[in-house]
């Protein structure tokens, strides 16, 4: 016979890797069910001497192994050196001295009755993914959805997500992007009105729930460890996670051992097509789920336009676009590569419309602006790449400014493209790419969107 | 190696100055560098004899100071030690860091000004011991000019007849340079200035 213990605590910590001394309850009702055995504790970073006097450190929160990624210092608490992780510094510092604890006991028992409130319908080529996603997941194996922008790869998801839910498995759906994450919770809030779902990005307050579905950026799944039956990554060819192996291992930590990950994209790398061609399966859709073709991009040559900008002065073919998309009431999205070079183009484009606005990843108003865009109280927006995936507007109008620069690689280019014609009313729209010289990538990019409309893929 | 800040690759230089070590290397970017915005002022004060401050507390110090602080990034102690090192530049005084409260070091597991110093070998004596474990930015006017001195000398220490620098991150009120100037001066101390990393707004 065990005690009696707040089902609450097992709910939260189970799946989770936690900071001891940071957990939302008591000491004593945690001290107790560590002697219980109930709780078990871990070492925070883990030091094994390696040669010449260094030491090899392993984060046990991140998994991070990479030793410019930790400090050593004299430590007050510990009376010591210590080493400390930065690579997940923000969620709360785990040193040497610090205590991890991850859940031992009983596993929560998630309910197996769950309602499935979309009411649309998949076509064909959704459905036939939708089905193959299944039969991976049955398998225990890690699919790719390489569906293209627009072809609706989230309603893929509904129905494998449904299946696990009412087998009482638990689900994740991370994405490196917070936006994304932000546009996925409505969606599935209402297509699963029954499931305890939570959303976990940089601020959110963690629920007190044992969520069965759980949305998460890359980022937030540092905290958990052997969480989950499936974890489908959405975007995975985005920054930072391509970029960052602890972000990529912290998703295979996430998932229970033998369960699988799968991939959602419109722009897999090389890499995670042959990988997944290798280890596992792939559905691909070349078509969008209106039928219409993927919007082609346009070369236009903008001479030196850092240049005029620098000196105050917008280039009359880029005043000319803006001033047409205005006559025509079509909302706009003008991207740039530079931040700095954005904040000095702000004002030259108030010149021409006062409510246009400029937003960054670290923008105050960030949330906001994009709100304001889709309700029509401002007429377009310039921005950095941060809203190069998961924002849909309807008949939103897209250029780029100074398509050449390398940050707009081909993946991040096709994205672009993508955030236009993506509604059933307005399926077509301009996807101009302003440039000082075409490169590779802009080739590349419109190569591919050609063969997509062609029915063809990248193999 | 990236910047400490923005973890952006930093351009790395490898000069004749680096090579000798004439010139110490940043921690940070140009960017983040360029975010923290000079005050340099200078003020007299009736205990305190002059206190410089080198930053503003806009923003990007703001966040600088969180990180450092609150979230224990010890390593940016020394994003700093470069302008430290120059305004320090002088021969016979004597450094002094405010100190913590013992209690609140061991929280914090280190001792934010005593890092800053020690990341700019900047050789300091530790002279003061903070007897409580108040918060000046909670109080009022009223209760600060109240309060008994929050600083003793440490006991065995020798304050000569001599000038006297206290260090501390971030100058407010005032209040706490007042009272570790003044029991330094009832030791003996013949004149006590003060250098703060930052100048906030009162
Ligand atoms: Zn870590
Ligand atoms: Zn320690
Ligand atoms: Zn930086």
């Amino acid at each position: 016979m065990t005690k009696p213990f707040n089902p609450a605590i097992r709910d939260f910590l189970d799946g989770r890797i936690w900071l001891r001394m940071h957990t939302p309850f008591p000491c004593e009702e945690i001290d107790a069910l560590l002697d219980a055995g109930d709780i078990q504790v871990i070492k925070g970073i883990e030091s094994k001497p390696s040669f010449l006097n260094q030491k090899r450190h392993l984060c046990n929160r991140c998994e991070n192994e990479d030793s410019t990624r930790f400090t050593t210092f004299n430590c007050a608490k510990c009376e010591g050196p210590c080493t400390y992780c930065r690579q997940c510094l923000k969620m709360g510092r785990v040193s040497s001295c610090t205590e991890l604890i991850i859940w031992k006991g009983e596993k929560p028992e998630y309910p197996t009755n769950h309602t499935i409130a979309w009411q649309g319908t998949l076509t064909p080529h959704q459905q036939k993914a939708s089905d193959e996603l299944i039969e991976s997941q049955n398998k225990r194996a890690s699919h790719l959805i390489y569906a293209v922008c627009g072809s609706g790869k989230t309603e893929i998801l509904f129905p494998p997500i449904h299946k696990l839910l009412t087998e009482g498995k638990r689900v994740c759906i991370a994405a490196p992007r917070v936006d994304v994450i932000l546009e996925l919770e409505p969606r599935l809030r209402a297509a699963f009105p029954d499931t305890k779902i939570e959303a976990l990005y940089g601020g959110a307050k963690p629920t007190m729930e044992a969520s069965q579905l759980v949305l998460a950026t890359t980022h937030q799944l540092y905290r958990f460890r052997h969480a989950f039956d499936a974890v489908f990554v959405d975007e995975a060819d985005a920054f930072p996670y391509k970029a960052d192996a602890t972000l990529q291992k912290a998703v295979q930590k996430a998932v229970k051992p033998g369960s699988p990950v799968h991939y959602v994209t419109a722009t897999p790398s090389d890499k995670l097509l042959s990988e997944m061609k290798k280890t596992g399966f792939v559905s691909i859709i070349n078509r969008r789920y209106h039928g219409h073709p993927l919007p082609v991009p346009k070369f236009i040559p903008l001479w030196n336009y850092e240049k005029q900008i620098r000196k105050g002065k917008l280039p009359q073919k880029l005043i000319d676009w803006t001033e047409n998309r205005l006559a025509r009431k079509e909302p706009f999205l003008i991207f740039f590569h530079h931040i700095g070079l954005m904040e000095e183009a702000e004002p030259l484009f108030q010149l021409i419309d006062p409510r246009i606005r400029s937003v960054h990843a670290s923008h105050p108003e960030r949330k906001e602006h994009v709100q304001a865009l889709r309700n029509k109280e401002l007429p377009g927006l310039l921005t950095t790449t941060i809203l190069e995936r998961g924002i849909t507007i309807p008949n939103v109008q897209v250029a780029v400014v100074g398509a050449e620069q390398q940050i707009f690689d081909k993946g991040a280019l096709i994205q672009i493209g993508g955030r236009v014609g993506r509604s059933a009313d307005y399926p077509t729209g301009e996807f101009i790419l302003f440039h000082n010289g075409i490169t590779y990538a802009m080739d590349e990019a419109k190569a591919e969107i050609d063969k997509l409309n062609k029915g063809g893929v990248r193999t | 190696m990236n910047c400490l800040l923005c973890e952006q690759k930093l351009a790395s230089s490898p000069s004749w100055q680096l090579l000798l070590a004439i010139e110490n290397t940043s921690l940070i970017c140009e960017d983040c560098s360029k975010s923290f915005e000079r005050v340099d002022i200078k003020e007299e004060d009736d205990v305190v004899d002059q206190v410089t401050s080198i930053y503003t507390y806009n923003e990007p110090m703001r966040e600088y100071l969180h990180q450092f602080k609150f979230l224990q990034d010890v390593a940016l102690a020394g994003v700093f030690a470069n302008e430290l090192r120059t305004e320090l530049a002088r021969k016979d005084d004597i450094i002094v860091p405010i100190p913590m409260h013992p209690q609140k070091k061991i929280e914090r597991t280190f001792a934010h000004v005593e890092e800053m110093l020690t990341a700019a070998r900047i050789p300091f004596e530790d002279l003061l011991i903070k007897k409580n474990t108040e918060v000046m930015g909670e109080k009022t006017r009223e209760e600060r000019l109240a309060m008994r001195n929050l600083f003793s000398i440490k006991p065995g220490s020798d304050v000569k007849n001599k000038t006297y620098i206290l260090i501390d991150d971030i100058y407010t009120t005032g209040t706490t340079l007042r009272h570790a100037a003044t029991v330094l001066k009832e030791a003996g101390a013949e004149r006590v200035e003060a250098v703060t990393l930052i100048r906030a707004e009162r």
